[in-house]
């Protein structure tokens, strides 16, 4: 090693130094994992505070739990239909405004404004428009129609899937866009010029050149916007509750409603566990596909 | 036939006219360069005629059909840019192959196709690397290979030798011209660049604030300029503009510097100059045509007498500036022609080769 040669007492004092913040992130995140861990193997609930090893009985109960599973899979459900939509409509949306035209600052800050609504206040928004006797979106269906409309959205079981991902990609379709738009703003015009002089078409300019170019952008959206749609609560909970039942039930509402409404603790230790498994592997396997540097 | 023919183009960008009203016709095969300060028009004009901007008004024909309409893709153009604009994602090979790809020609063609090119311009090794792997005259050797490497009709060149550094841009200079004569395609090229223009074009097409200042063969244009323009656009040094007027008596003209120098001229001259006796003139010389003055007097050389303030050498020529009529000139003499400032230099003016500039319109005068 080069550099200044550490005497003893200056080495304890580095140390010193970075105590406090090495003691600070043990507390905040490494205190509370293995914490987690320690709770899964007990059998705490609510009523009974019994703090006795159960070995992997949580764990076992776990793979028996089609409630667990079935919101798990609503989870990717969501996600996989929210995720491209949103994708799609907001490169879509920056493809057109990326060409300069009168008042374009201006749509694009209103058309931004969605994504600065805290999701839980535009889920009790979105709640409102869907209700079913007062809410306008029934009251201009049955404009069109021109009949009393009173369709029940948030409880029928084929409305409530796209009741909450209208609300979900209304909501985080200017995210992508924006982010897409700042990133189609930066391809080299001259490329596209020399693309269009080689003769190629739309479609082989935009996956040859355009796309290669914003993808490290696009990447990082999808990564972003990927995390984001797996702890999906705040609209779903407002419109739903994850009913009717527990049919449109995430993966965080069923954590939550097995955590703060049943208090399973050590079941939901189990649970929250195995999204950080999940999430880690899925994560892993991301990040080397997506080569972001490159 | 003519491979381009341009009548009464104009393009704006918002209510600045860059293009006004150009007429342009150029004969197929022919290596032509658009040249002019920036700010001339000269990039606008030929992304004009490529099709990356639209023509406010007039026609462009290239083959004989009308392309205004016509997107770039259909117009049989190539082009080379400034930056090079290759893509960055693809290879060397599939950067030169992507217009042939787009055009959808038949696989087996692309592979010899895109290494003849590149053995035209001696990337050979180069095909399996990324641009960014590149030097900026790799790049610019793939970006005029992905242009030759399509047999189109015309070919345009937009300043594409102005991010090179001195020494490579000498060298590509006759790389590409050596490239016009092997294909013998018709190339339009732009340049800010007066040795690049008077080095490789066949016809220089000189342009000033949109439009077409004087356009002919590089010497043409170097010997016989039109107006003082042209003749100070051209050559380097510059050539020297020294007020002067005119007195002609019978077959016998002298022209009068402010400062009492006269210069008699070749008796040849006086009758198509004699119109502009009196008027307030520019006597233009180029600093090739002052030189040491010798016992000898030869007809139409004209003795002056200079006091040198400054004295360039540059190796094989040197350059004397001192005042003559008042104002700043420039000899270009023999290397030990003159040795240090404030030396007495008597030279002479080759009068065959001045040319007269009307100062108020600025045009050359009694030039045929």
């Amino acid at each position: 090693m080069s550099g200044p040669t550490v005497r003893s007492g200056d080495r304890g004092f580095r140390y010193t130094l970075v105590a406090p913040s090495i003691f600070v992130l043990l507390l905040i995140g490494v205190f509370p994992i293995v914490y987690l861990l320690m709770v899964s193997f007990q059998g705490l609930t609510m009523t009974d505070n019994d703090t006795s090893f159960q070995g992997l009985l949580n764990f076992r109960a776990l793979l028996d739990d089609t409630r667990l599973w079935q919101s798990l899979m609503h989870t990717v459900f969501f996600t996989a239909i929210a995720l491209p939509a949103e994708l799609l409509l907001g490169l879509a949306m920056a493809q057109l405004f990326i060409d300069r035209m009168p008042g374009r600052q201006v749509f694009i800050a209103l058309l931004v404004l969605p994504v600065v609504v805290a999701p839980i206040v535009s889920g009790a928004t979105w709640s409102l428009m869907f209700d079913n006797r007062f809410g306008p979106i029934n009251q201009i269906l049955g404009w069109i129609t021109g009949e009393e409309m009173a369709v029940l959205w948030t409880v029928k079981p084929h409305l409530v899937y796209p009741a909450i991902l209208m609300a979900e990609i209304w909501q985080w379709t200017p995210f992508m866009f924006l982010l897409l738009l700042a990133a189609l703003s930066g391809v080299d015009k001259s490329q596209l010029e020399a693309a269009s002089i080689d003769g190629a078409g739309w479609w082989s300019t935009f996956f040859r050149i355009v796309l290669p170019a914003i993808w490290p952008v696009m990447a990082v959206a999808i990564l972003i916007r990927g995390l984001d749609l797996f702890r999906l609560f705040d609209v779903v909970w407002a419109l739903t509750k994850g009913g009717p039942g527990t049919m449109t039930e995430t993966i965080s509402i069923f954590t939550y409603v097995k955590g703060f409404q049943q208090f399973e603790t050590s079941y939901t230790g189990a649970v929250a566990l195995l999204i950080i498994v999940l999430l880690t592997v899925l994560l892993t396997v991301l990040l080397k596909r997506v080569s972001i540097a490159r | 036939m003519s491979d381009l023919k341009i009548t009464k183009l104009d393009k704006y960008y918002g209510t600045n006219h860059v293009v006004k009203g150009i007429d342009l016709e150029i004969p197929a095969g022919e290596f032509t360069i658009l040249v002019g300060q920036s700010g001339c028009g000269k990039s606008t004009l030929l992304r004009t005629i490529a099709g990356l901007e639209t023509a406010d008004g007039g026609s462009i024909e290239i083959g004989g059909e009308r392309v205004n309409d016509l997107p770039p893709r259909d117009r049989d153009i190539a082009m080379v840019f400034q930056n090079y604009a290759l893509y960055p994602y693809m290879k060397v090979r599939d950067n030169i192959a992507f217009g042939l790809r787009a055009r959808r020609t038949p696989k087996a063609e692309i592979g010899p196709k895109v290494q003849r090119a590149a053995k035209m311009l001696a990337i050979e090794h180069l095909l399996d690397r990324y641009p960014r792997q590149l030097s900026g005259g790799q790049l610019q050797r793939v970006a005029i290979g992905r242009a030759v490497v399509r047999n189109a009709r015309l070919y345009l060149f937009d300043e594409p030798l102005s991010n090179l550094d001195a020494q490579l841009r000498d060298e590509m200079r006759g790389e590409i011209k050596r490239l016009h004569q092997e294909l013998g395609k018709t190339m339009i090229y732009v340049t800010h660049d007066q040795i690049e223009a008077m080095t490789m074009a066949d016809r220089i097409v000189l342009l000033r604030e949109g439009r077409i200042e004087q356009q002919g063969a590089p010497l043409e244009l170097y010997e016989r300029p039109a107006t003082k323009y042209v003749a100070g656009f051209l050559g380097s040094p510059s050539m020297n503009f020294i007020p002067c007027t005119l007195s002609v008596a019978e077959d016998y003209g002298t022209v009068m510097l402010p400062d009492g120098v006269t210069l008699s001229l070749p008796p040849s001259r006086v009758a198509a100059l004699a119109p502009f006796r009196d008027r307030s003139l520019l006597l233009g010389i180029r600093p090739e045509h002052l030189s040491r003055a010798t016992g000898e007097h030869r007809r139409g050389l004209a003795e002056i007498e200079v006091i040198t303030d400054l004295v360039q050498p540059t190796g094989s020529r040197t350059y004397a500036t001192f005042r003559l009529g008042g104002v700043e000139a420039v000899a270009e003499l023999q290397s030990h022609d003159v040795s240090q400032p404030g030396e007495r230099l008597k030279l002479f003016a080759d009068m065959n080769r001045a040319v007269l500039i009307d100062a108020a319109t600025e045009r050359v005068v009694g030039n045929g």
